[in-house]
């Protein structure tokens, strides 16, 4: 019964079947009679909604008007898109002044500018970037964000963010051109007249000093007019409160999340108490409680506003429950990667910083992510404490007089809107998973 | 026992000479450890000199993984005393720090950092343990690549490995930290007959650069190979400690002679 193979068997391409759109259409469309009778019958379901939508929200929709009384006129089946177009600003603005909404964008787009060189693979010191925009970007942020008279300590962390914006986008020309950091590019062209790097950083250090202070006595000069934080509303007020829950909730849910799996009693102690006590108790119930009660534990006098209120209880809500998210993502570290990193002689803040947490992120991406997102949507609930955030501002359209009962059409702008920003996010975080992982064989 | 490691033919004539100086590196002594009521070293005594080469075997469960993992205290002892380089080895963290930079350890699985790739898994000890700058790390990786054969998969990840090159990065990895010992715990028992050769192979290079080794393995031939001294467990003591060919050949303990009757 000997057997020996003679020829190589040469791999075939797979039959259409698995290729083709028909082939596809077949097998996971019309496999049966019944399956056949379930796809027609879904695609004539798919056929009535969108028809209904596609008359009532488009083809009949009314785009113009002064007021609701006029799109009925024009058109009474129809979406009166006119209302919420007319509140388009509202919408994304709030009460913001009107001649003043170039400094909400003028804010937003330095930070997604600020951001970008994040993702341009060629330019160097990243980390630098990230640590300039968590500690310097909040203070430029309020100053265009609240104008009106600063400390000098606000207009000294408003220069620094100047500088540090410029040194970035400089950092990110160079790089993306050159594929140098700025610092090896300025020491590469004054040549050998600096050799040590020690004078090299005396030379850096000296240039940031001199645009320190050019940027001071510039900034000096502006004149921004208070806006006080209660005209602030609509989206804006949304991505700044659920901006800021986003930025926090990671940090604050690792540091909690470290300090339960603690060994050290107390730590552990007040960290399972302080993410039980939050996650036990619904984020609405939190609101009520930081804008009636919190106050009560301020010393005399210490006035915090309701909007710094809403942010520190956001924060530490979401903080808590992060934290369980960044739990199991630990969880899923096998007790070897930290036994080889003590081996090659890492400490606690060795083995957690540079072999555990990567790791256990990289796992959890999914659900980060999906806290990001409850996060966004989350923040509607302040407007059930009286914040105009962009649901306060979709259902005022209804109480104008000249749109009176307009409900529907806003509703759906807002949900269209939120779509959208969800939709990224996830979207970017499938991205993320794929680029990060290193499973993947070559 | 797996006989197609070519060792097997001429592996007596081939044995090492000792490099074991008269220096006492690790000395244990008295050491008691419980798994909560379950006694797993019972007053175990043992020891190693600088360059000696140490096999431990026994059955599973007899403790021989923990006595070695006792030694850079990833498990903790609670009687007795254990002494590494000088270091007494007690609760003192920077102790157990210092005594970890200088004890390498090898292990059944591996345990390499998959969000890696090769080459970073082998310059972080160095980077961030050692405070080496970045360029030598990096030079130092790259020969220790070498010396365990695999320089081309430097920019690969864990993962795209097979498991013979895996464990043979994993030595690298602690050697380049330059320790003093190296501790392989079953380094080979996760792998496949083919891939046991390679890193067997690695380790017996190792052991001719006069490194002091102790090897928790069931690989006999190799043992015979290398050994200085063999080490039988059973249930927490040593039962039996004798150079190989007297081991081998002229077992004493029943214990050791059952054992050996089932493995080779």
């Amino acid at each position: 019964m000997a057997f020996v193979k003679k020829e190589i068997t040469h791999a075939r391409p797979a039959p259409l079947s698995e290729r083709s759109v028909i082939g596809w259409m077949h097998k996971h469309l019309f496999s049966s009679f019944y399956n056949s009778i379930l796809t027609i019958v879904t695609l004539y379901i798919i056929y009535i909604t969108t028809k209904g939508l596609w008359v009532w929200g488009i083809a009949d929709a009314v785009w113009i008007a002064e007021s609701r009384r006029e799109c009925f006129d024009i058109s009474i089946d129809g979406a009166c898109w006119a209302g919420v177009i007319a509140w388009m600003d509202n919408i994304f603005y709030g009460r913001y002044p009107k001649d003043e909404l170039w400094r909400v964008n003028v804010g937003i787009l330095l930070l997604i500018v600020w951001m970008l060189p994040l993702w341009l693979p060629r330019v160097k010191g990243k980390i630098f970037i990230a640590i300039t925009l968590i500690s310097f970007y909040p203070f430029l942020a309020n100053y265009i964000f609240l104008g009106g008279e600063s400390s000098f300590f606000s207009q000294f962390m408003v220069s620094a963010a100047i500088v540090s914006f410029v040194v970035i986008m400089l950092n990110a020309i160079i790089g993306v051109i050159q594929g140098q950091s700025i610092s090896t590019f300025i020491a590469t062209r004054l040549g050998s007249s600096l050799k040590s790097e020690k004078s090299q950083r005396n030379l850096n250090l000296a240039l940031l000093i001199i645009t320190f202070i050019i940027a001071f006595l510039w900034q000096q000069s502006w004149v921004l007019g208070e806006v006080p934080w209660t005209k602030w509303g609509g989206l804006f007020l949304t991505l700044v409160i659920s901006g800021i829950g986003i930025a926090t909730a990671l940090p604050g849910g690792i540091i909690l999340a470290l300090g339960r799996r603690s060994k050290l009693p107390v730590i552990k102690v007040l960290s399972t108490t302080f993410i039980e006590v939050f996650r036990s108790v619904p984020l609405i119930t939190v609101l009520f409680m930081a804008t009636t009660m919190f106050p009560l534990f301020l010393p005399e006098g210490f006035v915090l506003n309701k909007l710094a209120q809403v942010i520190i209880a956001v924060c530490l809500f979401n903080a808590a429950y992060m934290a369980e998210t960044v739990r199991g993502g630990l969880q899923t570290i096998p007790k070897g990667q930290y036994e080889g990193a003590h081996t090659i002689g890492l400490g606690y803040w060795g083995t957690m910083g540079l072999i555990v947490m990567p790791q256990a992120l990289k796992n959890m991406i999914p659900n980060i992510v999906g806290n990001f997102i409850s996060i966004l949507k989350g923040t509607t609930l302040v407007s059930i404490i009286g914040l105009f955030d962009i649901l306060g501002m979709l259902s005022s359209v209804s109480r104008d007089l000249s749109w009176i009962g307009l409900h529907k059409e806003p509703l759906l702008f807002g949900a269209m809107i939120f779509f959208i920003l969800c939709a990224l996010m996830s979207k970017y975080s499938r991205h993320l998973e794929a680029k990060l992982s290193t499973n993947r064989k070559t | 026992m797996k006989s197609n490691t070519p060792m097997d033919n001429n592996a007596a004539e081939e044995k090492l000479v000792s490099a074991a100086s008269s220096e006492v590196i690790i000395n244990i002594e008295k050491v008691n450890k419980w798994y909560d009521d379950f006694h797993v070293l019972k007053d175990i005594d043992l020891v190693v000199k600088k360059g000696e080469r140490i096999v431990v075997c026994g059955p599973s469960g007899s403790g021989k993984s923990t006595l070695i993992r006792c030694i850079n205290n990833l498990e903790e002892h609670q009687e007795g005393s254990i002494v590494v380089d000088g270091i007494t080895l007690n609760k003192n963290l920077k102790n157990i720090d210092h005594i970890r930079t200088e004890v390498g350890m090898v292990f059944q699985n591996f345990n390499l950092f998959p969000h890696l790739s090769i080459l970073d898994n082998l310059m972080l000890g160095p980077i961030w343990v050692r405070k080496m700058p970045k360029a030598e790390a990096r030079a130092t990786a790259l020969e220790y690549l070498e010396r365990v054969k695999i320089p081309e998969q430097a920019d690969k990840f864990p993962g795209q490995l097979s498991g013979g090159q895996q464990q043979r990065v994993a030595i690298a990895r602690s050697l380049c930290m330059n320790p003093k010992i190296m501790l392989f715990d079953e380094p080979t028992s996760a792998l496949d007959p083919e891939m046991i050769k390679e890193v067997l192979d690695v380790m017996v290079e190792l052991a001719e650069t006069g490194m002091t080794m102790i090897v928790v393995t069931h690989e006999m031939n190799f043992a015979k190979t290398i050994a200085d001294r063999v080490i039988f467990m059973d249930e927490g003591d040593i039962v039996e400690e004798n150079e190989p060919l007297q081991f081998f050949n002229n077992p004493q303990h029943d214990r050791t002679k059952l054992f050996l009757s089932q493995i080779l």
